[in-house]
């Protein structure tokens, strides 16, 4: 009998399964009933497939998207045009993330009381994007394609996540017959957050970035350019020969020749290392919305691809958020805040959600930062002067990236050096031609923008 | 304050019914809680004291206690009599009680021989007073007096010692007349069906303890934590469809009727043995009926119809399997008859594969795993490895190709794992409305009959195969929870009290219906919450069914059966009549 009695160990290991099952599964619930409560299709918190949360409104208050009777949007067309990307449409075809990431704290789920305790309504979503400052950087676009991205890199909001095209989600567009032109090609994607670009010259910033750190004494360097350059058999060419010029002037006629130089100096691995600094490759939770990852791969690379990689060419690609936040780490010292865009969630009048400033990693050294950041400055004294904005020393950087025969984006990164206005900006235009043409004078019309917002919160 | 007004208060502000409604989400979970704790200490708390059935007396004087009615004997230090004697063998003899109280001894293949009186046996009866020899040990098998039995049952402790079974039922009639009442509130106009199935549990539960009272039985464990999950789900029942709780009813009648014949035949070997060939017949020809007259329901052919009452012959077969599994030890260890086993459960397998029924196949599969195991004892353990990974490989190999030719079954396996990813179509529809109701029912639930779920049944299975889901969402979490803790107790118990089981016939029998049982949980809860593919299994008592209430009811009969505590079971004889006056 006993050592049949032994073998009833199978229903003790049945029992354990069940047992360890079962906690497993409490875990679960503790970790993720609010996600599963207010997922797509939840029948205790969407009526009639809409999820029944609220309003979302803007850091001042305006009202962008309201979840009652069939969901109503923003009162001008312009407006609900600069959100469509965060409110979403109703054909479900662009998602409202950040609703869903905040649904379980605006309908005032707990975990221990389940929907019992929900709030029939009475739900807001507080927004740190400025509806206003959206509006302008929209018509600043004008109708192409690309993003712009401001955020204040000390405490992390997101004052402007342009995404264009778009539309009025009152009067969407009919893809299917009116999109011959392919003008509305990529209009459901968020480009800011769900797109990689070719960077161009604006990637000169992390090559030098890696170099300053190998050799502090690169600013006092001067450089020759004969207007081109062959590495590895390739020629690297520049627009003309620069002649002899210092860093800061390299960098102000984005001189190819100089920075392939400095690429191949610096080597793939401080490169390497300094991409992964940025976090480049990295997916950002961004309330909800998962930034694209960006590329950088030097496996393989020979002289001639290095030199391209460190002009922002090869098989380089960058998220312009990521990039945005790597802005706001150089003004910052080597460190910013990590950009968030819902400041406050509130259920039945009771604050459920508040956003707190957490800081990026260290991205840079702290004496490349202000190095850069002063070459940055001389840049738009020299070159942007239609970036400038009276009393505000704006810091940036343009490029011009090839991504076919003749289709450039035109891109434009920097930051106001200024602690009224902590702000770190990025614009990208597809097919947009030289950088700074195209997009200083839209960074200045969205910046200034912005200072206005902020000079009407003090 | 506040919070605590808020919390009894309802849709229409702080009424009666919100008030009452609250306290009921409270004090339910803390009723089952201590209802199950109550019988936990006293199924898994119990000294595990042996009963002396005989004793054997060495020529050096020393007695031996025989503590089974089946014992192995010989040198190995897990035999029942160790006799640690070089010419003795590992195994060497069974010596085993009958029904009428004499004793058998059978020679398992020891080397030497065995002679009762000088007389070499291979299987033959053994008096008090006989002297037996193995290999030349000499001992004498002498009887436990009266006043020596009488004693033992009145030093042995107690069933229900400490844990007054009566109040453990108590709590569970509170319990029950709470979740009655909220029902009516709930459900006014299913007021009649609630309140008669309700009454009629109530009064059946009360019956059987008094009448188990009357035969000097007092561990009602088993039974209440039956009763408690039949009771959740009767509000399911009532939740998702009152008119079926009639049927319910009925099926817990018969289903109780099967547990007391059941039980009463379990208290002979003689009586059990002669019903396992009864029980193998009679699964042989419910699967034949069921291939012959199966109609289709949700893809599995493995239901018949009577007119318009319908069950499934497979739970029934369940009982039949383990009772036709049993096995007494002087068969088990002389190495027969485990193949005309195996060549049953392959043909129960078969049927179930044709039936298209893969949940019930996985679980005989368990069932049967749990049997050989047991039966294995001196067998040359490399065949039933062999048989078992044969079987699981013909299993799998059904599964693939039904995966491949019917497209529900494919479509509940091709979305395990990712279930978020379809929740509109057949792969992760049920289950994430599952997730997204027990979310929503948090740790004390929505209340009966205010759930979602309610709308999935039937054809949705919310009721049955998500049944988890149902009480999790209108019950709480911790509700079910518990239930889950109710049914591994009885697994644990079953584990617990092998070491003191009277014949393997018991162990063997109890420890493969808790495997089948724990198995279906498993399946059920775990398919529910997507940690494995759906399979459409139903939670014992709690899945809306009839044919797997009257299943479940019979199972527990075996569990009856392994309960050796003093004066626990009536399942099980007392050692002696005396032991009624203590």
């Amino acid at each position: 009998m006993k050592s049949i009695s032994k073998r009833t160990y199978f229903a003790l290991i049945l029992a354990c399964i069940l047992l360890f099952g079962v906690l497993t599964f409490v875990i679960r619930y503790f970790l993720y009933a609010d996600r599963w409560v207010s997922f797509a299709g939840s029948p205790h918190v969407y009526t009639n497939g809409k999820l029944d949360t609220g309003e979302i409104v803007d850091r001042s208050g305006v009202v962008l998207y309201t979840s009652a009777s069939d969901r109503t949007y923003a009162d001008s067309a312009s407006l609900r045009k600069a959100v469509l990307h965060l409110t979403g449409d109703r054909a479900g075809n662009i998602p409202a993330r950040v609703l869903q990431a905040y649904a379980s704290k605006l309908f005032g789920y707990d975990k221990l009381n389940g929907t019992a305790a929900m709030e029939a309504s009475g739900g807001l979503l507080r927004l740190t994007v400025s509806a206003q400052v959206q509006a302008i950087a929209m018509q600043a676009m004008d109708g192409r394609k690309g993003a712009v991205g401001v955020y204040n890199y000390r405490t992390g909001e997101i004052l402007c996540a342009v995404s264009s095209p778009s539309f009025d989600p009152l009067d969407p567009p009919d893809l299917s017959t009116g999109n011959t032109d392919g003008r509305w090609d990529g209009v459901y994607v968020y480009r800011f957050f769900h797109s990689a670009y070719t960077p161009g010259s604006i990637f000169k910033l992390t090559t030098l970035a890696a170099a300053l750190d190998l050799d502090p004494g690169l600013a006092e360097r001067t450089f020759t350019c004969e207007g081109s350059l062959v590495l590895n058999g390739e020629r690297i060419t520049c627009p003309k020969a620069h002649g002899e010029l210092t860093l800061r002037e390299a960098l102000a006629s984005s001189c190819n020749c100089t920075f392939a130089q400095i690429a191949v100096q610096t080597g793939k691995r401080p490169l390497s290392a300094q991409a992964e600094a940025e976090r480049l490759e990295e997916s950002l939770n961004i309330d909800g919305i998962h930034t694209s990852r960006g590329h950088f791969d030097l496996d393989g690379a020979g002289d001639n691809d290095l030199a391209w990689a460190g002009i922002g060419q090869y098989t380089d690609l960058v998220n312009p958020c990521q990039y945005m936040v790597y802005m706001g780490a150089i003004a910052g010292g080597g460190k910013a805040a990590e950009p968030w865009l819902v400041r406050s969630a509130e259920c039945g009048g009771e604050e459920t959600y508040t956003a707190e400033t957490e800081q990026t990693p260290q991205m840079l050294s702290a004496s490349a930062a202000s190095v850069l950041k002063e070459l940055m400055r001389y840049n738009v004294e020299k070159v942007y002067s239609a970036a400038e904005i009276p009393g505000v020393r704006v810091c940036a950087k343009s490029g011009t990236a090839e991504v076919g025969s003749d289709a450039n984006t035109a891109t434009f990164a920097g930051f106001l050096d200024d602690e009224r206005y902590p702000l770190a900006f990025i614009v990208v235009v597809e097919e947009g031609g030289a950088g700074s043409s195209t997009c200083a004078p839209i960074a200045r019309a969205v910046l200034e923008a912005c200072i206005n917002v902020m000079d009407g919160e003090r | 304050m506040e919070a605590i007004l808020d919390f009894f208060r309802g849709a229409d502000g702080l009424t009666f019914l919100s008030v009452y409604q609250s306290a009921l989400r409270l004090a339910l979970p803390i009723l089952a809680l201590f209802l199950v704790i109550r019988s936990a200490r006293s199924l898994l708390g119990f000294r595990r004291e042996p009963e002396v059935w005989a004793w054997l007396r060495l020529a050096t004087g020393e007695l031996l206690p025989v503590t089974h009615w089946e014992n192995l004997m010989g040198r190995r230090k897990s035999a029942d009599i160790v006799l640690d004697f070089v010419t003795v063998s590992k195994n060497h003899a069974v010596l085993s009680r009958q029904d009428d109280g004499s004793w058998m001894l059978t020679d398992i293949g020891g080397k030497g021989k065995v002679e009762v009186n000088g007389r070499q046996v291979l299987n033959g009866p053994v008096d008090y007073g006989d002297t037996l020899s193995l290999a030349g040990l000499e001992m004498v098998l002498e009887p436990v007096s009266k006043e020596e039995a009488r004693l033992q049952a009145n030093s042995r402790t107690r069933a229900g010692k400490g844990n007054s079974p009566g109040l453990t039922l108590l709590l569970l009639t509170v319990f029950q007349l709470l979740v009655a009442l909220e029902l009516v509130f709930n459900r006014p106009d299913d007021r009649i069906p609630v309140v008669t199935s309700f009454g009629i549990t109530l009064g059946v539960e009360w019956a059987m303890f008094i009448a188990q009272k009357l035969i000097h039985r007092s561990g009602f464990e088993v039974e209440t934590i039956a009763f408690f999950l039949v009771t959740i789900g009767l509000g399911v029942c009532a939740s998702a469809n009152a008119d079926a709780l009639y049927k319910q009813l009925i099926a817990m009648g018969i289903g109780i009727a099967i547990f007391l014949v059941l039980g009463f035949c379990l208290r002979d070997q003689e009586k059990a043995k002669r019903l396992r060939l009864v029980a193998a017949a009679a699964g042989i020809l419910l699967f034949l009926a069921n291939l012959a007259l199966g109609r289709s329901i949700n893809g599995s052919r493995n239901w018949i119809f009577i007119g318009s009452f319908s069950f499934q012959p497979s739970e029934l077969v369940k009982i039949c399997f383990i009772l036709a599994g049993t096995s007494t030890m002087d068969r088990i260890v002389t190495r027969r008859n485990l193949w005309s086993f195996v060549i049953y459960t392959a043909f129960i397998g078969g049927c179930l594969v044709v039936l298209n029924d893969f949940g019930a196949a996985a679980i005989f599969f368990v069932g049967f795993l749990a049997i050989a195991l047991l039966r294995s004892s001196s067998y040359p353990s490399a065949v039933l490895i062999l048989v078992g990974v044969g079987m699981l490989a013909v299993l799998v190999l059904a599964a693939v190709l039904a995966i491949r030719h019917f497209p529900h079954v494919a479509d509940r396996f091709s979305g395990y794992g990712h279930v978020w990813e379809h929740p509109f179509d057949n792969k992760g529809y049920q289950q994430t409305k599952s997730l997204m109701c027990i979310a929503a029912g948090g740790l004390f639930g929505l209340g009966l009959g205010n759930g979602w779920m309610q709308y999935m049944a039937g054809a949705g299975a919310s009721d049955t195969d998500l049944v988890f889901a149902y009480v999790c969402e209108e019950w709480g979490l911790l509700m079910g929870v518990m239930m889950i803790f109710a049914l591994a107790m009885l697994g644990l118990f079953v584990v617990r009290s092998a070491k003191v089981a009277r014949s393997s016939l018991y162990t063997i029998g109890a420890s493969a219906a808790m495997s089948i049982l724990m198995m279906q949980a498993i399946l059920n809860v775990f398919g529910t919450v997507d940690f494995l593919p759906l399979t459409g299994v139903t939670f014992p008592f709690v899945s809306n069914g009839g044919s797997s209430m009257m299943s479940c009811w019979g199972l527990m009969a075996f569990l009856k059966a392994c309960d050796t505590r003093q004066n626990a079971s009536f399942a099980v004889k007392l050692s002696t009549k005396e032991g009624d006056k203590a």
